[in-house]
């Protein structure tokens, strides 16, 4: 016996949500469009390429026909945006002859939903949970995880870049999920209610059926985790290092299309009299990353810093909160602009 | 120097509302102006007491030839309803030729920010001399009741269209007020909750788009049968390419030629393409890593730059005809010596990229060497403008619109300036925080300043390989940037960067013909 909805139900669903006044973000093919043009389409109209076309983003819907279920193994973005943003204020401040006046700027939060994530951005939450609430409980971030429900659409299929059952996850993997969705074919899913919260999203909306979804089995395992963090361990100052990330060129797209690299930097914008502290993300492949006042940086180079990287997610990460930062995504190897990626690094380790 | 008159006296407003503006519209007007010519003409206009509005506030500079960009940007961020930049009139610089390096960068600046969507009738350019103090107050006068006529500029419209970020700033947001009041802050105010405010807000394009969601799919690898035979992360794909009948001989060929010169020892490292991406090959046995095919899109040139690369001695470079153009630019900025390094130009029947379209270099011209033959002809120039010329075919808000939604995905992983050849400085203006010129949040104003910069400091040195767009993971169509320059080069100085090694550098570089139709 299973719970099932169907595809029309479930965009339902979502429509009611939305009106309810609840933020809802899923796949979405997202492209700005202006009067009837996009310039790039015009532009695909005479070729084949594949740069400029429209990325396929977590990203919130304003109407239930935005929702992509098919055809695609995942966005290119994550989900921690919805949690964790890019770019969140912290304080208002403003200096009044000798005081500082502090305010809040941060928008009162609503609930949302984040329908059909994919288990690895759904695990990436209670991963994240340890280290926003470590030495210091990191309100914010607290707030926004309470009011989300995550609804985890399970992967029919996987592409090169795929490597969750290596890191101890799969296409059905329940961990950081409110309700799980199983494709049964045919616009029918199967629900499986995880937590309270996903059971009060589905109350009464679901139909009972003898249907039970089967589930792949995903991309093969490709390397031994724990054999990984024992090397970085080992090998702080291998030439491996180097030989392995020449072609790397110093960006961030991989941090930050990760569902858990969580770095941020804080900064002050304004003047001298008024302004704001805000938090933005950062990335340890920057140079500026771990720059010194004193002009000293302790990670140089490039493989310094992919070391760095890998360093954190499988050794120090795991030392300190008992688990790796890393959910297979693998969407550090498909946004490389130089073909890279941990898996790359991984299995040639 | 009469330094006691910095604000040059005046005499109050001469000009009241006018039109259906708010009444109590006092334009803000900022004048960046030459410290020997047009200062001094404002100070004349002072000492012999001609009246003028005082809406404009002067900020002195030595020369026009030092008026960064970006001040012009930073007005208007920080609220300025129109700009005007003046200095000496042409022959007339205290240092020879400052006006007229700016000149030139002011013609081209104006056509990005056109692109941008900017109102180009809050922009003005002017020469005056030391000598017009009437003419300084004409301008003021005239810029002053244009400015009032026009209203209050809202730039990017005035709001943040940071709806995508996870903020939870929609104005219909209801329920669960948490402990954080929503206060008053006059940052909140300018990138707070509100909706754009002016122009079409930008509609996104909804998922049903057959040919889109297909392509996505193939892309994708989803069906079975594909992914089986993908190799490599980047999935392949089939397209029509007359590539993979020519590139079997030709990667052969380009593996023996590097086999040779390794073993030589002539080069101490091949930068080529790899089944993954860029390979670094450094031993003879290992060239059968390298690959010809139509992946090969990457554009090696960058890697000549990097230390780590450096560090393994002499290369040897795979490039394709666009790739060399910017071995032209890096030679004649003096970044690469061109005798120490082996180019290996590979004939190029076109990667199935939008530039490939249009492509007049699929033959490499200034290699050491040239692997394989191509039969492929020069397109049509026309085409190259084709997609540019539909955005700009768009009122100036609209186009403003459309960029900010674009804009909005930005997440500042800056993996459009790690991939550019040209983009090799030490240290990024975006990184310098003494002063902070570009914010660097990833906010709609952070990444408006961030891309025109981006675009601009790439002005006559662009060599149009399109990296930065492949690079970036939220899909911004940013050649549109570089192909508004581009456009402008060829239009306004017959240039194109990276064709001709003899041709002297556009930006950096000046001519007393140069023309224009803007400045007064």
């Amino acid at each position: 016996m299973s719970a099932t909805i169907s595809q029309a139900a479930l965009r339902g669903l979502v429509a009611e949500w939305i009106s309810q006044g609840k933020r809802v973000a899923g796949p979405r093919l997202v492209s700005s469009e202006v009067g009837a043009v996009r310039p790039s389409t015009l532009l695909r109209a005479v070729s084949a390429s594949r740069t400029g076309e429209p990325p396929l983003l977590y990203a919130p819907l304003e109407s239930s026909d935005q929702l992509t279920l098919e055809g695609f193994i995942r966005p290119a973005n994550s989900i921690k945006e919805f949690i964790f943003p890019k770019h969140q204020e912290l304080y208002g401040y403003r200096i009044t002859g000798k005081g500082i006046e502090l305010s809040a700027v941060e928008p009162p939060a609503r609930e949302q939903v984040l329908i059909a994530a994919r288990p690895c951005d759904a695990a990436s939450l209670p991963i994240l949970d340890h280290v926003f609430n470590w030495d210091y409980k990191d309100e914010l971030y607290n707030l926004r995880r309470q009011l989300t429900t995550v609804v985890t659409l399970a992967c029919a299929a996987h592409d090169d870049a795929c490597f969750c059952t290596s890191v101890g996850l799969g296409p059905a993997a329940e961990r950081g999920s409110d309700a799980l969705l199983l494709e049964l074919g045919e616009g029918e899913y199967e629900v499986r209610c995880l937590t309270e919260k996903g059971k009060a999203l589905f109350d009464g909306k679901l139909q009972s059926s003898e249907r039970v979804a089967s589930v792949s089995a995903g991309p093969e395992k490709r390397f031994e985790a724990e054999a990984v963090g024992a090397f970085v361990k080992e090998h702080f100052d291998s030439a491996f290092w180097p030989a392995q990330t020449l072609a790397c060129l110093g960006c961030g797209a991989c941090a930050y299309t990760c569902p858990t690299c969580h770095c941020f930097d804080i900064v002050d914008e304004g003047n001298i009299e008024r302004g704001v502290r805000a938090r933005n993300w950062d990335s340890c492949q920057f140079a500026m990353f771990t720059l010194h006042a004193s002009g000293h940086n302790p990670r140089p180079n490039q493989p310094a810093r992919q070391r760095q990287r890998i360093d954190h997610k499988f050794h120090i990460y795991p030392e300190k909160f008992g688990e790796i930062l890393c959910t297979g995504c693998g969407n550090c190897a498909r946004n490389c602009p130089a073909g890279m990626g941990v898996l790359g690094v991984l299995t040639a380790l | 120097m009469n330094d006691h008159t910095v604000s040059p006296p005046s005499v109050g407003p001469t000009v009241g509302p006018v039109g259906d503006q708010p009444s109590g519209f006092e334009p803000k007007i900022v004048a960046f102006v030459c410290n020997w010519c047009t200062y001094l003409g404002a100070d004349l206009a002072g000492t012999t007491r001609l009246e003028y509005p005082p809406n404009v506030r002067i900020i002195r500079l030595p020369c026009t030839g030092r008026i960064d960009f970006n001040l012009i940007i930073k007005a208007f961020e920080i609220g300025a309803d129109s700009v005007l930049v003046s200095g000496c009139h042409p022959g007339d610089c205290h240092y020879t030729s400052g006006n007229y390096h700016a000149r030139r960068r002011w013609i081209l600046f104006r056509e990005l920010l056109q692109t941008l969507g900017f109102d180009l009738e809050r922009i003005h350019f002017t020469w005056i001399s030391a000598a017009e103090g009437h003419k300084w107050q004409q301008t003021v006068k005239e810029i002053t009741e244009k400015t009032r006529k026009l209203g209050p500029y809202k730039y990017l419209c005035s709001g943040d269209a940071a709806s995508r970020s996870g903020d939870f700033t929609s104005p219909s947001s209801v329920g669960l007020t948490a402990e954080l009041s929503n206060s008053e802050t006059p940052s909140s105010s300018q990138r707070g909750s509100a909706p754009l405010t002016c122009g079409k807000p930008p509609a996104f394009r909804a998922a049903p788009d057959p040919s889109s969601s297909s392509a996505q799919a193939e892309r994708l690898s989803l069906s079975p049968r594909a992914e089986e035979t993908v190799q490599g992360v980047r999935p392949a794909e089939s397209r029509s390419l007359s590539a993979s009948q020519a590139a079997e001989p030709q990667v052969q060929a380009l593996r023996e030629a590097c086999r040779r010169l390794l073993a030589e020892g002539s080069v101490k490292v091949v930068i080529g393409y790899g089944k993954r991406g860029p390979v670094f090959v450094t031993r003879p046995e290992d060239v059968e890593q390298l690959v010809w095919n139509d992946h090969c899109l990457a554009n090696l040139t960058v890697y000549l730059k990097r230390k780590e690369i450096r560090a393994l001695g002499r290369p040897a470079i795979v490039v394709k005809g666009c790739d060399e153009r910017a071995l032209v630019v890096l030679e004649k900025e003096s970044q690469i010596d061109r005798k120490e390094m082996h180019v290996l130009g590979m004939a190029c029947p076109g990667m199935g990229e939008a530039k490939c379209e249009t492509c007049e270099v699929h033959l490499p011209r200034f290699a050491d060497e040239v692997i394989g033959e191509s039969g492929q002809h020069a397109a049509e120039s026309g085409e190259r403008w084709k997609s540019l010329e539909a955005l700009l075919a768009l009122p100036p808000a609209e186009r403003m619109a459309y960029w900010a939604s674009e804009f909005d995905r930005c997440v500042k992983c800056y993996a459009c300036r790690q991939v550019c050849p040209m983009c090799y400085c030490e240290r990024c203006l975006v990184e310098k925080n003494r002063p902070t010129v570009i914010e660097p949040s990833a906010t709609a104003k952070g990444n408006l300043a961030w891309h025109i910069m981006r675009a601009f400091h790439l002005a006559g040195r662009c060599v149009g390989c399109d990296e930065c767009t492949r690079a970036c993971p939220a899909g911004i169509d940013l050649r549109l940037l570089n192909l508004s320059l581009a456009k402008a080069e060829e239009e306004h100085f017959a240039y194109r960067a990276g064709m001709d090694p003899k041709a002297e550098l556009l930006v950096g570089a000046y001519s007393l013909q140069d023309k224009e139709n803007f400045i007064r």
